[in-house]
């Protein structure tokens, strides 16, 4: 049981998205909004005028939170930061990549399972060698 | 000769045992990729249902009643969150296990989940004229209606669990009227189909750890092989 990695539990934790306004109204209705004491909202609505930058300090914001357990981020959006996405290796908060309105999901861009091809690829490369 | 036969044999079943779990953590590791692909198509069709029902009911209520700029920045809890336990895989690891709670209500700060709390309900007592009143005035639905929520207000749970269904339609309408008062149905709906997308992506989550988990020891196997 030692040097086990510690996991952080939380009795309420929030979900936290990054989405077009019409999947982040959706999950509003399902009652997931926040907002704190300092007006901190835990979502950021993205549209055309939404700059790289907004969308990476609000990806490095809800990541660095200890109150959210959950990342919900449309996939399309997420291809625009896809370097600091797939950077992410804590198992909390969890993020998970959404399809959206106007972009349906696409499994070979989703960042867990472009990481397990990537392996298969390696390994079958390496028998072939061998 | 016989030592070598044992030895040798020995070693066999060493190396069948260690196939045996390397297979294991592979099954489980295809397993839950599997799993993950399915609820992510499924995800897929309810959020296409919800986004559809959304778009019908701002055809219906006009673009201005529903759009972000109507969103609630006052300071508010989630009325819907996360529990998030510490799941053992083996000695050596633990993942997180995330469970949704819906509805919680967060009135004065004091949160009621019906595992949880235990208090006895508090029902207001109003005398037969006031009811009388209501039920007999024309506009009696939509009285009765706020009558009844009214009524329920005050209870938080109970050990049977039946207020806690009014709870969550007291706190369903309360995130309904950020869009008004009186709303359409397919706003309602799209609620719905909101929720049913959150309980898939919790158990995507679930899944997603276990999936992360397993890979971790089947490339930590495919090392160990290699090596």
């Amino acid at each position: 049981m030692a040097n086990r990695p510690q996991i952080r539990t939380a009795a309420s934790a929030l979900i936290a998205m990054i989405a077009d306004e019409d999947t982040v109204v959706g999950f509003l209705l399902a009652g997931v909004g926040n907002v704190d004491l300092r007006r901190k909202t835990n979502y950021l609505i993205v549209d055309s005028k939404t700059t790289i930058k907004q969308i990476e300090d609000a990806f490095k914001e809800f990541t660095s939170r200890e109150d959210i357990a959950i990342v919900l981020i449309s996939q399309y959006v997420a291809n625009r930061i896809r370097f600091l996405v797939d950077s992410h290796n804590k198992p909390i908060p969890a993020i998970l990549e959404i399809p959206s309105k106007d972009h349906p999901y696409d499994p070979a861009q989703d960042s867990v399972l472009s990481r397990v091809k990537n392996l298969v690829s390696v390994e079958s490369v390496a028998s072939d060698r061998r | 000769m016989m030592e070598d036969q044992e030895e040798k044999g020995n070693a066999e079943n060493g190396i069948g045992r260690q196939k045996q779990v390397k297979d294991e953590y592979l099954l489980q590791f295809l397993d839950s990729l599997d799993g993950y692909l399915t609820l992510l198509d499924s995800l897929s069709s309810t959020l296409s249902q919800g986004w559809l029902e959304l778009a019908s009911a701002r055809h219906a209520m006009g673009a201005s009643r529903i759009n972000g700029a109507l969103l609630d920045l006052k300071v508010h809890a989630a009325a819907t969150s996360l529990k998030v336990s510490e799941q053992d895989v083996d000695s050596m690891e633990s993942q997180p296990c995330f469970t949704l709670c819906k509805w919680a209500s967060s009135d004065n700060g004091e949160r009621s989940s019906g595992e949880e709390k235990s208090l006895s309900p508090q029902l207001r007592h109003r005398n037969n004229s006031q009811l009388s009143g209501i039920i007999s005035s024309p506009v009696s639905f939509s009285h009765f209606f706020n009558f009844f929520l009214s009524c329920e207000e005050e209870k938080v749970s109970t050990r049977t669990g039946t207020p806690l269904i009014l709870v969550d339609q007291q706190q369903r309408q309360k995130s309904l009227s950020v869009f008004g008062v009186l709303v359409s149905p397919k706003l309602r709906s799209a609620q719905l189909s909101f929720e049913r997308a959150l309980e898939t992506l919790v158990e995507i989550a679930n899944l997603h750890t276990t999936m992360l988990s397993m890979f971790e020891q089947v490339h930590k196997e495919l090392e160990n092989t290699n090596g």
